[in-house]
């Protein structure tokens, strides 16, 4: 969609806002959201992240994702890209290699610390902890090995490793 | 010290574990949720009542965004969408719009501790009922990825005169994305600051615990404040200043048409006098107040929907020579 406002540019930014009391939508493309002040004041993730997600993806190595949709929701990781929103609570599970970078991008953590519901707090018990960190020891050195394969561009062992990964993560 | 901090909010996203996100939801499963957010909220000690988006006029939608009940974001859209209001307007839990569930604290003044803890009281007795979606890595899973993690934005509202008059907010806001906060206008996202006030609040919600994150923004406000006050000091000696201050007063005294953003300004102007005790007129308290009963629509919804937006400078100017006289 254009810029309403220039009518030129692809419209980048949705602005909510109030005129004289009354709700009103625009789709104004960088510049002209910049010009009118609609830009937030400083520049954060939350209003460029599907920006920021497709600038992540266009490194990402192509087409060896595993999968092509969510299965319960059916959002593809274009549709995640494209609107900056996740489908479904599944999604992050099934895109979750490729969301990953953005995560830690956002939020330079990958690691909830902080509330829990409660009534996932009690199902944790000690062996599955020490589960998770072995398998955590084998995802990093199967990062390894897959940030290997890629400079080596060996697509279909990287294509492998990845799927491990993925299955380790689950 | 706490004048400069007009309120304190404190915002939790949670997501049903069992219906996709709200992007991806049917309008007869949003109400579904919206039921059971309803049937879930009966345990709690505190009374709700429920709105349906569909079932109130836009002046009100709109009157409730100037009361902060609601985000600009939740009334783009009626079908499917409610709000739960706690009795004195304490709690709102806005159903359907960016996720499942934003639980909203807000009080006035500096209270994020206290804040936190009813947010979190209500969020206990929500999770008793209803099965969150939550990742063992991740946390409360979000719609966007930005609020993973706790899910948790805490922020204040902050008035600064005095650092907005030197220009000094812009570098500071610059420099607050490196401590994992952000600083936007009164209304939140891509609203342009009016007034001087300014809403705090911190970016970062994966890997750092609401306590954690919540000490991190008491201090960031407390440095920000003592600057606000330092630059203040300086300012009022100024002769400029004190003349800017003093009008302000006047024309909200005397003037028979004002619009909005002049009203703003204005108020910014007459709450500062007052805080360092230059004037002698309403409390900081009453401005706050009627800072929001002369938002448009809250007049609106007052006065007649029919207003005209001349109609309601005129009404705007009368309410502000009434109550400053």
């Amino acid at each position: 969609m254009l810029c309403q406002h220039c009518k030129k540019n692809e419209a980048t930014t949705v602005v909510k806002t109030m005129i004289n009391g009354e709700y009103a939508e625009y789709r104004l493309c960088h510049e002209c959201a910049h010009e009118l002040g609609y830009d937030s004041m400083f520049p954060d993730f939350s209003a460029d992240f599907g920006g920021l997600l497709s600038s992540f993806f266009s490194n990402a190595l192509p087409a060896i994702s595993g999968a092509a949709h969510c299965n319960t929701c059916g959002s593809t990781l274009n549709d995640i890209k494209r609107t900056g929103k996740v489908g479904c609570a599944d999604c992050y599970d099934t895109f979750f290699s490729e969301l990953m970078p953005t995560i830690r991008n956002i939020h330079g953590n990958t690691e909830h610390k902080g509330k829990r519901p409660n009534a996932i707090e009690y199902t944790v018990n000690e062996d599955k902890k020490d589960q998770t960190e072995s398998a955590e020891d084998k995802i990093a050195a199967l990062r390894a090995e897959l940030k290997k394969a890629i400079e080596d561009e060996n697509f279909e062992r990287a294509a492998q490793l990845r799927d491990e990964i993925k299955e380790l993560e689950g | 010290m706490s004048k400069a901090v007009v309120s304190t909010r404190i915002r939790l996203a949670r997501n049903l574990k069992e219906y996709p996100f709200p992007i991806r939801l049917s309008a007869d499963k949003a109400r579904e949720i919206v039921d059971k957010v309803g049937e879930a909220l009966k345990d709690s000690p505190l009374k709700f009542h429920r709105i349906d988006m569909d079932s109130i006029p836009d002046t009100i939608r709109v009157a409730m965004i100037e009361r902060h009940l609601v985000s600009p974001d939740f009334i783009s859209e009626k079908d499917g969408r409610a709000v739960y209001l706690s009795d004195d307007n304490t709690v709102s839990i806005m159903v359907n719009e960016e996720d499942h569930i934003r639980l909203q604290v807000m009080m006035d003044g500096f209270e994020l501790d206290k804040a936190y803890a009813l947010a979190e009281e209500v969020d206990n007795i929500l999770s008793k009922k209803l099965n969150y979606a939550f990742h063992d890595r991740l946390g409360y899973l979000t719609q966007c990825p930005t609020n993973l993690g706790t899910g948790m934005r805490a922020s204040v509202m902050l008035h600064l005169p005095a650092l907005e008059m030197s220009g000094t907010v812009n570098r500071i806001g610059a420099n607050l994305s490196k401590l994992g906060l952000t600083m936007r206008g009164l209304y939140g996202e891509s609203t342009k600051p009016a007034g001087a006030f300014f809403q705090l609040s911190n970016q970062v919600t994966l890997g750092i615990s609401e306590k954690a994150a919540i000490e991190n923004l008491k201090n960031i406000a407390n440095q920000l404040i003592t600057q606000e006050m330092r630059v203040r000091d300086n300012l009022l000696k100024n002769i400029e200043a004190q003349d800017k201050i003093h009008r302000a007063l006047g024309i909200l005294k005397t003037a028979k048409l004002m619009d909005h953003s002049e009203a703003m300004k204005l108020l910014s102007l007459v709450r500062l006098g007052v805080c360092e005790k230059m004037l002698e007129t309403l409390s900081a308290d009453s401005i706050d107040k009627l800072i929001v009963e002369i938002q448009p629509a809250s007049i609106m919804t007052r006065y007649g929907e029919d207003m005209s937006p001349r109609d309601r400078d005129i009404k705007r100017a009368q309410i502000l020579t009434e109550r400053f006289n």
